[in-house]
């Protein structure tokens, strides 16, 4: 035997299990922090750190300051990731292909 | 124009770090280094010093060696100086491998005095390739500032 199927009777209703435009979005709290970024995106704004210390030159052959610009395969970190100024990462990026050619940073590394 | 006067023999600033062979002796080592200051002084260049930062382990292979003698050179020239000391390097067996870099246009000679020769122990630790903590506190051209990145804090 067939029986009526009980959503047949609630489909009266437009738009079914729509909400309606304007009405609840879910519960996000307060978003007045995000406001300014499109409430996209937390955390703290980054800043190149050679134009925060201006005696800091990039130097190629500073291993350790440019191991923060390397991932562990070796490859250059994008400035949107380390937060480096144009004109740096132009540096950085040279100072770390020199310094691959002798030999200080790894052109790869090779993982497992 | 005032300059030009006044600053009658400008050069400019170059460095060369070159590696050698790890199984050379350091007489040999110091062979190689006296043959470039005798290029530099002989060509009208003004050698500032030579800096050994001894023996590293490299982060891959040079020359089917693993480890290397680092040697950097600072001195001034021309740009033909320049291409004397590489054509002169690339003839050494025992150099491996070098690279020379520009660091400053029109300077005084006689502004840049004659310093010490520095050596230093490079890598003792095997485990350690990214070591050279000697060599980060150590700066050769940093204009005598304070100039040490805030990183280097390294112990010793």
């Amino acid at each position: 035997m067939s029986t009526m199927n009980p959503q047949g009777e609630r489909s009266g209703g437009k738009g079914g299990g729509r909400p309606a435009p304007g009405g609840d979005r879910g519960d996000r709290g307060d978003m007045k922090d995000d406001e300014g970024r499109g409430g996209r995106g937390f955390g703290r704004r980054k800043v190149c750190r050679y134009c925060a210390d201006r005696n800091v030159k990039v130097d190629f052959k500073d291993q350790s300051a440019l191991k923060y610009f390397v991932t562990e395969r070796g490859k250059i970190i994008p400035r949107r990731i380390s937060g480096n100024c144009a004109k740096h990462q132009r540096q950085v990026a040279k100072a770390i292909k020199q310094a691959r050619g002798l030999a200080l940073i790894p052109y790869l590394m090779l993982q497992g | 124009m005032a300059d030009k006067s006044t600053g009658a023999h400008l050069l400019r600033e170059y460095e060369t770090v070159f590696l050698v062979k790890p199984d050379l002796t350091d007489d040999n080592v110091d062979k190689v280094k006296e043959r470039v200051r005798g290029i530099v002084n002989r060509d009208g260049g003004k050698f500032l010093r030579f800096t050994t930062w001894g023996k590293k382990k490299t982060m891959y292979p040079v020359a089917k060696q693993p480890r290397a003698i680092y040697v950097h050179a600072h001195y001034l020239g021309g740009s033909a100086l320049v291409s004397e000391i590489e054509r002169n390097l690339r003839n050494f067996d025992e150099v491996s491998r070098f690279m020379s870099k520009k660091l400053g246009e029109r300077v005084d000679p006689e502004s840049k005095p004659v310093l010490e020769d520095v050596k230093l122990s490079g890598d003792v630790d095997d485990n350690k390739p990214l070591g050279g903590a000697e060599r980060d506190a150590y700066r050769p051209y940093d204009g005598g500032d304070e100039g040490g990145f805030e990183d280097n804090s390294f112990e010793n």
